[in-house]
């Protein structure tokens, strides 16, 4: 069995459930394996009719008051119980802020390996090696897991696309998955850390992992008041404003427009890095794209190797142009 | 309040990386290592918390060569003294090898109030480590650290970055660990009479039995490392040149009709 340990903000799933579910997917369908999806939560009743319109064999459920809020040591303490039971042969989650919280821990309680970042795998055999990028992704590391199952893997964004898990679309209408509620005593866990306070983005800004169209900026903008271009391309293109991380440590913008090793992975349809020279920290967050179209004066900037289309000249002629042309074939 | 940061050496982010012949890692010997940039920002966050509210701070390190250079540095910046964890054993350690050496080092050395560590390492980049590291020591840990703020009573409050721009303030009781978010602080440069001092500060050396560890480095790992291969560039770009005007009306039409993304 392939365990998948699902996201979620309490109300909804998380974006990356989908790819969770692909890879599990394609895992149980290389291995004659059944997919199993877990949640755990307070009053998860609409988590749960929106996981069954997804494709996966099981569902368990650990519905707990105590899990309304996340805690590392309550998500173990569940997972520890679930885990003795069925048994799986691979543990699954994303390689997210979330997911990095207590896999690494559930890997050491365990005393099972944790393939952290895992961006493919292949069978050899009845063993599976799996690959994940070291040294900001200029090299990729095949690894082999060395105790007996469960393997612990965290799946870096974008790597397995969600489009190819059937998905029926209709809330409630189950594609024929089994709902098992699993009950967990939280009696005895400690509570060694305590959220006092959440905050939310500043603004309603799109949240960058669901965006379909993200338009980047970079240095090359010169100064904050110039970003205007990258907010008037991204508007009308329908799309969320990104940038690389000397714009946010310069403070032209939050953090939370930041992409790349230290702030957001992203992998949106199209994206558009304008200005941006393309520093390995930033590759590293978006190069799962599907489409990439850089805007960069300097041919020899390290962002046209990982591009799809590049245009060599100067964004402050270029971006205006292009934010017109497409208002333009908008209003057709 | 006794402060730990724990420091990983890599090589000097300017260096050129080539495979080792085993094709199991980079070959390492002759590149000049520096602190994991992360592990800056940790160092500085416990030198700032030393110096608000007292207690010392130790440096620490899996070394992969012999001087220490990267704990000689931190001794420099401010850190009261250094174990360096030198043992031809500890090499091939995975982040969880890495983990349970550190954990027992830092039980020797009497344990911490607080342990502090990079949010993620420049070679591996999983951000496991640290967290691993409180699993093994039995702690609580906090991770993607941007503020750290310690109450009269002990207790710390901390706020960590969540994705897409949210974050959540914590608090935790000690012995905790924090794994620390880049750009959370200005990591400071060493002074002139910061290397001069560094020079007769405490510098304690263990090997792999010092900590009591039978199987370290690659014997303790759970990852077999198969192959290292320089990744796979996943497309070759198309430049569109002429005009502005002609080349975004030949991108809109490459967007539109081949990439079908627009």
């Amino acid at each position: 069995m392939i365990l998948v340990i699902i996201e979620h903000t309490g109300a909804a799933l998380k974006p990356n459930a989908g790819e969770l579910l692909a890879f599990a997917a394609r895992v149980g369908a290389d291995f004659g394996m059944p997919t199993a999806a877990v949640i755990l939560g307070s009053e998860t009743t609409a988590i749960v009719e929106e996981l069954q319109t997804r494709k996966v064999d099981r569902i368990f459920i650990v519905d707990n008051p105590a899990l309304a809020e996340y805690g590392p040591e309550k998500y173990l303490h569940a997972l520890k119980t679930i885990i003795s039971i069925q048994k799986p042969s691979i543990v699954v989650t994303a390689h997210s802020a979330r997911g990095m919280d207590f896999m690494p821990g559930l890997s050491v309680a365990l005393r099972k390996p944790l393939v952290a970042g895992c961006v493919e795998y292949e069978r050899i055999g009845d063993r599976i090696v799996f690959t994940r990028p070291i040294f900001n992704a200029k090299l990729n590391m095949k690894v082999e897991t060395r105790e007996a199952t469960p393997y612990l893997v965290t799946i870096t964004p974008g790597a397995f696309p969600a489009d190819v898990v059937p998905n029926s679309g209709t809330p409630g209408a189950s594609v024929g998955s089994t709902v098992e509620t699993v009950e967990v005593d939280f009696s005895g866990v400690s509570s060694r850390r305590r959220v006092i306070a959440q905050t939310e983005a500043s603004t309603g800004e799109v949240d960058l992992s669901s965006a379909a169209v993200i338009v980047s900026g970079g240095r090359g903008l010169k100064q904050k008041e110039n970003f205007s271009l990258i907010f008037d391309l991204a508007k009308a293109l329908n799309g969320a404003v990104g940038a690389s991380r000397p714009v946010v440590d310069a403070e032209w913008l939050p953090r939370e427009y930041q992409i790349g090793s230290s702030g957001q992975t992203v992998a949106p349809k199209l994206y558009f890095a304008i200005g941006i020279s393309g520093a390995i920290q930033h590759l590293v967050g978006m190069s799962s794209s599907r489409c990439i179209v850089a805007i960069n004066k300097d041919p020899e900037a390290p962002i046209f190797k990982v591009a799809n289309y590049g245009i060599v000249d100067d964004l402050f002629k270029v971006v205006p142009v292009l934010t017109k042309l497409i208002n333009d074939l908008k209003a057709k | 309040m006794k402060i730990i940061s724990c420091i990983r050496p890599v090589p000097d982010p300017a260096s050129r990386l080539v495979i080792n012949e085993s094709k199991t890692w980079i070959k390492d010997q002759d590149l000049s290592l520096v602190a994991s940039e992360a592990d800056n920002y940790a160092l500085e966050e416990a030198l700032r918390l030393k110096e608000k509210h007292g207690g010392e701070v130790v440096a620490i390190s899996i070394g992969r060569e012999v001087e220490g250079k990267t704990l000689r540095a931190a001794l420099a910046m401010g850190a009261d003294r250094a174990i360096h964890l030198v043992d031809e054993k500890f090499r091939g350690a995975d982040e969880f090898a890495t983990a349970e050496a550190l954990s027992r080092a830092i039980e020797l050395d009497g344990g911490a109030d607080v342990v502090l560590t990079g949010v993620q390492s420049d070679d591996m980049g999983s951000g496991a480590t640290g967290v691993m590291l409180a699993e093994f020591l039995g702690w609580v840990h906090a991770t993607i650290v941007i503020a750290v703020d310690v109450s009269s009573s002990g207790t710390l409050t901390v706020q960590r970055e969540l994705e897409a721009g949210m974050t959540e303030t914590l608090e935790l009781s000690t012995p905790a660990l924090l794994t620390i978010q880049y750009g959370i602080n200005q990591p400071r440069y060493a002074s002139l009479k910061g290397i001069m001092a560094a020079k007769k500060k405490e510098f304690k050396v263990w090997t792999a039995a010092d900590i009591g560890l039978d199987r370290a480095g690659a014997a303790g790992a759970m990852l077999e490392v198969k192959e290292i291969q320089v990744s796979e560039r996943k497309s070759k770009v198309e430049i569109i040149s002429g005009t502005p005007e002609e080349a975004v009306t030949t991108l809109v039409e490459k967007l539109r009709k081949d990439a079908k993304v627009l």
